[in-house]
Parts: structure tokens; sequence; C-alpha cells
């Protein structure tokens, strides 16, 4: 089995997401007003009730908000576009005749879409949010480093499963576009899911305490969240262990369910157009 | 009278062209029931988890300055259901760089005997906004139910409150379709102000530092159309020290803010050069 067809579709999806260059600098504008909005709100709650004992403090709060909002486009809010427009005008029949394993080939193009747009909006608002913040005297407000350099290690290798895992979430989403011939419904479930499952609406530790370890066994705090805990070294019930384990559990078990639902879908798929 | 050009049955005032054009748009829109039903499902579904977030936020950390969840929900389901009214009126401005500036079928616009803004209010009477607009409405009522003060007052300034809140969101997507002139696409940095306003707009006023205040109370006058009718609705002082009738007045400036992205329109399109089609 030769590698390279992957990396070809890995490639030149790469591409496609560092093309937009305008787009990455509104991203940032926007992350930065939706971060100084959410921080903001934070910093008002924790003031205000000095006394309650939360899971994070406003610092990691802060800090979670900051690589949360940074790895926005991480995470899996619908199919791959390109996969969607191949259903709807029917091209999707020449993925089916390539001689290549189709879910490696769709999950390598996936992946490199997220981190082709992830990648160089996660390092700019690093940066702004981080020593940029620093020297103009928001040091409060500011990216937190690593709580140590094992915790950095750590956390690197869980933010690469996490986006291993975002990508076979994405795959789900793919199968969905095959199957209804339309992207709209894996955006309209997709979207909602990711955004509040992942933590991006609100960091998981601070959700009420009885939903907490619902929230953290779920596969989406496994993209983002359990990453993020590992850079803040916040605990987590059983230790970093527990977490990597949840991430690689949820990686082979989606995989396993994903191919099986994808040989189903070929098998039986419907093509529109010509 | 076949002989009157002009008689009423044959021309069409504005507002009966615009009822003609949202009726064209609402029996285009529910061709595919199915489709519209599962939208406005998702619609409501994600803005409702929306919710969730700031409810356990506050379920957490309790009341913050007086403020406590059944007031925030009050000033939460207002800023979304204003926003969700102009989501429907203003999809024409929100897609106007591409589709009309880009494309050149402005010019066609512009052929036309009718006023600009008018014709771009009939390109779609949106109604996914639908789900977002009952999530809001329920929550407000929600909200008002809890909270101990509120008097029948509340009653006449909340449409007036929903109105200029539409209008001060339906002013920002004019001002980004007067903004497409110059960059031909639209540009997305000004869901800064839509989606980021309704962001903001859900907080007390007083949760956010100086600058964040002085932006959505002078230069976008956010503050006006939410946080003062929020407060009056709900007999709550400012803790800013602004007597409390404010909030009763203040849904104007809404409609000022309308006007000024009206008349920065016109500026716009008495220099509009086509891009050639």
């Amino acid at each position: 089995m030769s590698l390279r067809p992957y990396l070809t579709a890995f490639g030149l999806q790469w591409k496609i997401g560092l093309r937009y260059r305008i787009a990455v600098v509104a991203g940032l504008v926007a992350q930065m007003w939706f971060g100084a909005v959410t921080l903001m709100a934070y910093a008002s709650v924790y003031h205000a009730a000095p006394d309650v004992q939360a899971p994070l403090s406003l610092r990691q709060a802060m800090t979670y908000t900051w690589i949360q909002q940074s790895l926005f486009t991480l995470l899996p809010l619908g199919c791959l576009p390109a996969i969607g427009d191949a259903a709807r005008t029917g091209s999707i029949v020449y993925d089916l005749l390539r001689p290549v394993d189709m879910w490696n080939w769709w999950l390598s193009a996936s992946l490199a879409r997220l981190l082709g747009n992830a990648v160089p909006r996660a390092v700019l608002l690093a940066c702004v949010a981080g020593p940029l913040a620093m020297i103009v005297g928001l040091g409060a407000w500011s990216l937190a480093p690593p709580a140590s350099l094992i915790s950095a290690i750590l956390a690197l290798v869980s933010i690469a499963l996490g986006a291993l895992l975002s990508a076979t979430i994405v795959m789900g989403w793919n199968i969905l576009t095959a199957r209804t011939l339309s992207p709209l419904g894996s955006y309209a479930v997709g979207t909602p899911l990711a955004v509040l499952l992942s933590g991006m609406l609100l960091p998981l530790p601070l959700y009420p305490d009885w939903i907490r370890p619902f929230l953290l066994v779920q596969p989406f705090a496994g993209i983002t969240d359990i990453p993020i805990r590992i850079y803040l070294g916040t605990p987590i019930p059983g230790g970093v262990a527990t977490g990597l384990g949840l991430q690689i559990f949820w990686l082979a078990a989606l995989t396993l369910l994903g191919r099986l639902w994808m040989r189903q879908t070929v098998n039986r798929l419907e093509v529109q157009g010509a | 009278m076949p002989d009157m050009p002009h008689s009423p049955s044959r021309t069409l005032g504005p507002v009966g062209l615009y009822r003609r054009m949202a009726g064209a748009s609402i029996v285009a829109q529910l061709r595919y029931p199915g489709t519209f039903i599962i939208q406005a499902i998702g619609n409501f579904v994600t803005t409702l988890l929306s919710f969730f977030g700031i409810w356990s936020l506050f379920h957490r950390f309790g009341s913050i300055a007086g403020w406590d969840i059944g007031t925030v929900a009050a000033l939460y389901g207002l800023v979304n259901v204003a926003f969700a009214v102009a989501e429907t009126l203003g999809r024409g401005f929100e897609v106007f760089g591409g589709e009309y500036v880009r494309t050149g079928s402005f010019d066609r616009l512009l052929l036309r005997p009718r006023s600009t803004l008018l014709l771009l209010l009939g390109h779609e009477l949106r109604l996914r906004p639908i789900g977002r607009f009952l999530q809001g409405l329920f929550v407000l009522v929600a909200g008002l139910w809890l909270a101990p003060h509120v008097q029948w007052s509340a009653l006449l300034v909340l449409p007036w409150a929903v109105a200029g809140g539409a209008a001060m969101f339906l002013g920002v997507l004019i001002g980004q379709a007067a903004l497409c002139f110059i960059t031909v696409e639209g540009l997305e940095v000004v869901n800064v102000l839509t989606y980021g306003g309704v962001e903001a707009g859900q907080y007390p006023l007083t949760m956010f530092g100086r600058w964040l205040r002085r932006f959505i109370t002078f230069v976008l006058p956010l503050a006006a159309v939410c946080y003062y009718p929020a407060l009056f609705c709900l007999h709550h002082p400012d803790p800013l020290g602004l007597p409390i009738w404010i909030g009763a007045l203040s849904p104007a400036a809404g409609f000022a803010f309308l006007g000024v992205m009206v008349f920065a329109w016109q500026r716009a399109v008495a220099g509009y050069v086509s891009s050639g089609s």
C-alpha cells in the first residue's frame, strides 16, 4: 500500500486552507472580539463571587477561552466542503472509482482542511493573546504559559490526537452528506453539537457538577477540552492517562463504526446528476 | 377605467410592492416544507443551547451585582428577538456584496423606478430566524415571569425596544452592504457587530470594561436598545446611575442609528461604479 495518494489529498486541502489570508485576519478580529466579551464576562462573575470554589481559576478560564477561540476552526462543524459539492453535483462517483481506500482518502483530506484552517489562526492568535498582550500591559488577560514542560509536551501529543479525532467526526458528517446528498444537514447537526460539547460555548469544567462526568467522556471533549486541561495542568479524574486514553478509545471506536457505516452507505449509494 | 394609466389598481405603492415580493419569497421558502421545519428547529435548538451556557455560568457563581439568571434571561431574550427580526428582513443586505455588487446585477436594480432599499428588503423575507425568535421570546417571557418587580408598563416598552433593536441591527446590515461598494466582496468582520453584538448584548453592561461599554453605548447603540429598556421593564435601578425612565426613551437611538446608515447608503449609491458584467 502506497501512502502517496493520501499525502497528495492532504497537501491539496492544506494549501486550500492557507489560501485565504484575508479570511484569516477577519477571523482573528472576530475571535478577539468574542474572546474579549467572554473574558470580561468571566472576570466579572469571578470577582462578584470570590468565595465560590470553581474548578478553574480565573486565569485558567481565560487561558481556556483563548485556546478554544484559536482552535475554533479545528472543530468538526460540518462536512468537508469538497464532499458537499461532490454529493450535490454527483461527481462523488469519481471518488468511488479511485483505486484507493476511500476512508483514508477522505480522512486525509478532512484532516488537512482542519489543520490548514486552524494552524495559521492558532499561531497568530497565540502570539497576540500571549506575548503581545503581555507587552502592552494586559498580562492579567493574556494566555498563560503551560503548567510545565511535561504538560506542554503532553498537550501537543493530545492536540494531535484531538485533530485526528475531529477529522474522524468530520468523516461522520461526510458520510451523512453522501447519504442525504446535501451538506446542509451536516452543518445543522454538526455546528451546535461541536460548539456546545467541545467547550467552545463555556469551558466544560464550568458546567453544573452533575453533568460534568458525562461531558468529559463524550467524544467531542477529546478535540480541544482534554488537550487544554493537560496544558493547564488541571486535574482530570484519573490523571493525564485517562485523558489520552479517552481520546484513543474514541478514535478507535469512531473509526470502526465509521468504516462500517461507510461500507454500508457505499453499497447502496444512489448518485444524482450525470 | 381602462384609459387611466396611473390608477391604483395598476401601480403598486411601496407597501403593496413589498408585500408582493415578501409573499413570493415566503411561498418559495415553503416549497420544501421539510427542509424549512428542520432548519427552524435547528435554529431554535442551537440558540437555546447557547442560553444553557449562560445559565450554567450564573448557576455556578450566583447573582452578579444584582443580576441573577432571571434578569439576564430577559436581556438575552430581548437581544435575540430583536436580532431575529432584523435577520428576517435584512437578508438582501447580508448577501449584497456577493450577489449584487460582484455580479454587477445591482445595475438592474438601479434601473427600476423604486428605492434600492425597498428592492433589497424585498430580496427575501427569511423565515428561518423564526427559531431564534421563538426561543428568544420563550426565554424573555420566562425571565420576566421570574423577575419580582415587573410592571404592566413593560408591555408597552418591550415592543418598542424590540423595534429599536431590530432597527439597529438592520442599520448594521445596511452599513455592511454600503461597505461592499468599496470592498466588493462582503466583509465578514462585520459579523462582529451582528453575531458579536448579540453575544455582547446578552450580558449586563456593567460586566464589561470601560472601552467596550463606551463602544456599545455610543458607537453601536446596543445598550440603548437592550440594556436600558431591560432595566426599565425589570424595574431594576441602573448601577451606573442613570434614571430609570431612560429605558423608555432610549430605543429611539436604534432608529437614529438606522437613519445614519441609510444616509451612508444613499451617499454610497450615489458614488457607485459598476464592476461590469
